[in-house]
């Protein structure tokens, strides 16, 4: 039982124009186990993933499942086979209630049972300990609780293999550990899981076998227990590579960001400054409200009363567009929704919140200038692409991630402001990121940088604040960075 | 490789070779049909459609619709002609008056998008019934007649003799349109307003400032191609405009301006409304009856669509077959 094959995949080859994703890929996944994959920035995890779940075909190969072989599955196929997936993008509808979304496509009947539906959502829910409304629009809903949502749809379906892109990406620490409490009883159940993540300590956490990707290659499928982070960061760039975060070289000086008193936006009572050079790591669980302050400084929402300072001067502060002048940049956390223009290509995206620099005669955008800005962040940021006229949609995930911290860099602000600025990024690309962060801080710029990633907050910041419920709750100075202290002060315990 | 090249070239320039197409079978059904008379008949006659067509696609293209442009036309039109005939102003400022009028039309589209934070889309359909019954009002439900000369000339003069002037402004609007949004920093955020609304927003895109801009050149070109359609007719009638809203949308549709926004070329627009003008000039022609074209234009315009979408879909599947090879 323990070690028999549910599915095995022989071959598998897929071309785009300009790449090739997946080369000749042979894997397989026994039932009951959780099988990691991992991968660089565009190794081909998304591309192999979709395929399985029918939701494209590959040019060769083949696909066995329950001793059948395919040469490729639709969606319908595959459902029927008991795979179900978690895509890296959402996939919920947004004007729709959470319960509709969750039992989406199941109707069988002719009308809609809307009690039925509900009480479905409310005790799948139960089972997951989260507490969301099931009656409320998915829109309305955080980040994370859309993960949460589509976690829960996946689950309702009975799956034999579930598969997740990336399912952590948005959750901070108390909901990863609730949704890995998930997948241990799926796991019991029988239930296959293939697990992707960037997050190299929770594969550790939740698998038993790990498979590694480079460039559409296969390169290696390892027993978790017999292996270490090292190993695996190797097998992933090709090279040694080791975690480390850059050393603080310059120094930190004059006050360039004050809150006196803010409210506004679910925030209570916000105050802190912020000084140039410095990196202030701004840690909390999600619906701590910390998304909520970076919006309201940066002018995306209505600050209710409370000042905010810039180099000592109160400011005002009504839209982005008066922050942006004002020398504030922010990287918002939902990239397809707020960071990016999918249907546009990479240089017009990395552009357009710069254009005013990249003008002649005042109106004309110059195209030489334009390129030689892109290809710059294409250089620093490593954005892995065919070419920069390529659509972002048709970028990996991780390098849209690339393309939206191009696009807030290259306005060149004074105060930068990032929401989750790694999230769904690479191991090594993440340290090139670090870097970059810390040499915009030597440079003498204000950071803000806000994460659910804890080896990050403590690793870059210089110091931290922990909110809980729209407050500040507690701030830490850098000798005392702890992981139990931030946990504590982010539960609201004290 | 090269087989892929043409394939690309062939989907992307589809709509002109359906235009071509067009010609070509018009030429062999009718002898009249492919005459410098004739087809300067066509560029006279679309010409106003055209410049209509251009201002909506702007609104269009970032993301938004203006059902109300034919009933600008129609308030535009009129109140000119009243300027011109009834109150006696010289032309020349009757026009640059109507002018005005139909860029302030287009601002109050702008600003009650705006400010009622609903759909331009349910908010034109409001506003049009509005302009019309003003229009009406104004008219006082009669014709106006004989225009001054030097207003008509706008719609029936050539210049050098053979040049329509309307053809000239034609022109002039396409180049000055085509400018600003494939060159300019204000054409982007047009795109991308059209592609992704919140992103523009947070990318610090002063979304409303750019809004009313778009209805107040859409005000603007609504206003020339009623000079021109009003000129063109020689009496001014409030029942003059309407309907080009929906030749603009069909046009801008087979064009390749997308519903969703974010999408769209001057060149498409103008190929757009010469493939429905070519089609209603040449059914006539034949001698099809108007009913019978309606029947024709209604089937072309989802037959465009179709291929679009169709061809969306298969693309990524033959740049895939591409790179195989
Ligand atoms: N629809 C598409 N059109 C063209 N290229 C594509 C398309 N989808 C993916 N690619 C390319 O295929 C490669 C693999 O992408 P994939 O999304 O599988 O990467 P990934 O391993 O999931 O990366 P990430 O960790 O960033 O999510 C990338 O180079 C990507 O640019
Ligand atoms: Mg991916």
């Amino acid at each position: 039982m323990e070690n028999t094959t549910i599915l095995s995949l022989r071959g598998i080859t897929k071309y785009y124009p300009g790449v090739v994703a997946l080369n000749d890929v042979s894997l397989e996944f026994r039932r009951g186990e959780v099988h990691a994959l991992i991968g660089e920035n565009g190794a081909g995890k998304s591309t192999l993933i979709k395929i399985i779940s029918g939701a494209i075909k590959p040019d060769k190969g083949l696909l066995e499942i329950n001793g059948k072989q395919y040469n490729s599955f639709d969606p319908f196929h595959a459902k029927q086979n008991g795979i179900e997936a978690v895509y890296q993008e959402f996939n919920l509808v947004d004007s729709l209630s959470v319960a509709e979304n969750i039992c989406f496509g199941e109707n069988n009947g002719f009308l809609v049972d809307f009690k039925k539906m509900y009480e479905k959502a409310r005790k799948i829910f139960e089972e997951m300990q989260v507490d969301i409304d099931v009656k409320a629009k998915v829109r309305d809903l955080s980040t994370a609780q859309q993960q949460l949502v589509e976690i829960a749809k996946s689950i309702s379906r009975n799956a034999k293999i579930l598969i997740m892109d990336e399912p952590s990406a948005p959750l901070s620490v108390s909901e990863v550990r609730k949704m890995f409490e998930i997948v241990r009883n799926l796991k019991k159940n029988g239930v296959t899981i293939i697990y992707i993540s960037h997050r190299l300590d929770e594969l550790f956490e939740i698998s038993d076998r790990v498979s590694v990707l480079r460039d559409g290659q296969y390169i290696k499928t390892l027993e978790t227990s017999r292996t270490n982070p090292k190993e695996l960061i190797s097998l992933m760039v090709g090279r040694e590579l080791t975690e480390s975060f850059p050393q603080k070289r310059g120094t930190i000086g004059a006050t360039a960001l004050e809150l006196k008193n803010v409210c506004g936006n679910g925030l209570k009572d916000i105050s802190f400054t912020l000084r140039k050079g410095e990196i202030l790591g701004i840690a909390g669980l999600v619906g701590a409200g910390r998304t909520e302050l970076a919006r309201l400084i940066f002018g995306a929402d209505k600050l209710i009363s409370g000042s905010v300072l810039i180099n000592g001067k109160p400011v005002r502060i009504h839209l982005p567009v008066d922050a942006i002048n004002l020398g504030i940049g922010l990287i918002p956390e939902d990239r397809k929704r707020q960071g990016c223009f999918l249907e546009k290509d990479v240089s017009w995206n990395i552009s357009i919140s710069n254009l005013r620099s990249l003008l002649k005669w005042k109106t004309v955008v110059d195209k030489n200038k334009e390129k030689s800005l892109a290809e710059d962040f294409y250089d620093r940021l490593n954005i892995k692409t065919p070419t920069l006229m390529q659509k972002v949609k048709n970028l990996s995930g991780g390098n849209q991630q690339k393309v939206v911290l191009a696009k807030t860099l290259a306005t060149n602000s004074d105060i930068i402001i990032f929401d989750e600025p790694t999230r769904g990024i690479d191991v090594g690309s993440k340290q090139e990121i670090y870097h970059l962060i810390r040499d915009l801080a030597d440079q003498g710029k204000a950071i803000l940088m806000i994460s659910s990633e804890m080896a990050e907050l403590i690793g870059l910041s210089d110091r931290i604040l922990v909110m809980y419920s729209g407050r500040i709750t507690g701030e830490i100075t850098k000798e005392e960075f702890s992981q139990d202290r931030i946990l504590e002060l982010a539960s609201g315990l004290n | 490789m090269k087989n892929g090249l043409i394939k690309t070239v062939i989907n992307k320039y589809a709509i002109i070779f359906v235009l071509f197409g067009l010609v070509l079978l018009f030429s062999l059904l009718s002898p009249y049909f492919f005459t410098l008379q004739n087809l300067t008949n066509v560029f006279v006659q679309q010409s106003y459609v055209i410049i209509a067509t251009i201002g909506l696609s702007f609104v269009m293209i970032s993301g938004g619709m203006d059902l109300s442009i034919g009933y600008q036309m129609s308030l535009v039109g009129v109140v000119t002609a009243i300027l011109m005939k009834n109150i006696g102003l010289p032309v020349p400022l009757s026009i640059l008056l109507g002018l005005l009028l139909g860029v302030a039309l287009g601002l109050t589209n702008g600003l009650a998008a705006i400010t009622l934070k609903v759909h331009p889309l349910i908010v034109t359909l409001g506003t049009m019934t509005v302009y019309q019954g003003i229009s009406y009002i104004a008219s006082n439900q009669s014709v106006i007649l004989n225009l001054p000369p030097s207003y008509k000339a706008i719609g029936q003069g050539y210049i050098g003799g053979i040049i329509p002037i309307s053809v000239i402004l034609m022109i002039i609007v396409s180049i000055v349109a085509s400018f600003i949004l494939s060159k300019t920093s204000f054409g982007r955020y047009v795109y991308a307003l059209g592609s992704n609304e919140e992103a523009a927003h947070l990318g610090g895109i002063n979304v409303n400032k750019i809004k009313l801009i778009i209805f107040a050149i859409n005000g603007l070109f609504a206003a020339i191609a009623s000079m021109i359609l009003f000129a063109r007719t020689g009496s001014a009638a409030s029942s003059t405009g309407p309907g080009t809203e929906f030749s603009a949308m069909t046009s801008a549709v087979l064009g390749g301006i997308s519903f969703k926004g974010g999408e769209g070329k001057v060149w498409g627009i103008i190929v757009g409304v010469l493939i429905l003008g070519v089609l209603g000039n040449g059914m006539q022609l034949v001698g099809l009856n108007t009913y019978a074209q309606f029947i024709v234009k209604g089937l072309v315009l989802l037959a465009a669509v179709g291929f679009d979408t169709y061809q969306k879909a298969s693309a990524q599947k033959a740049s895939i077959k591409e790179s195989t090879n």
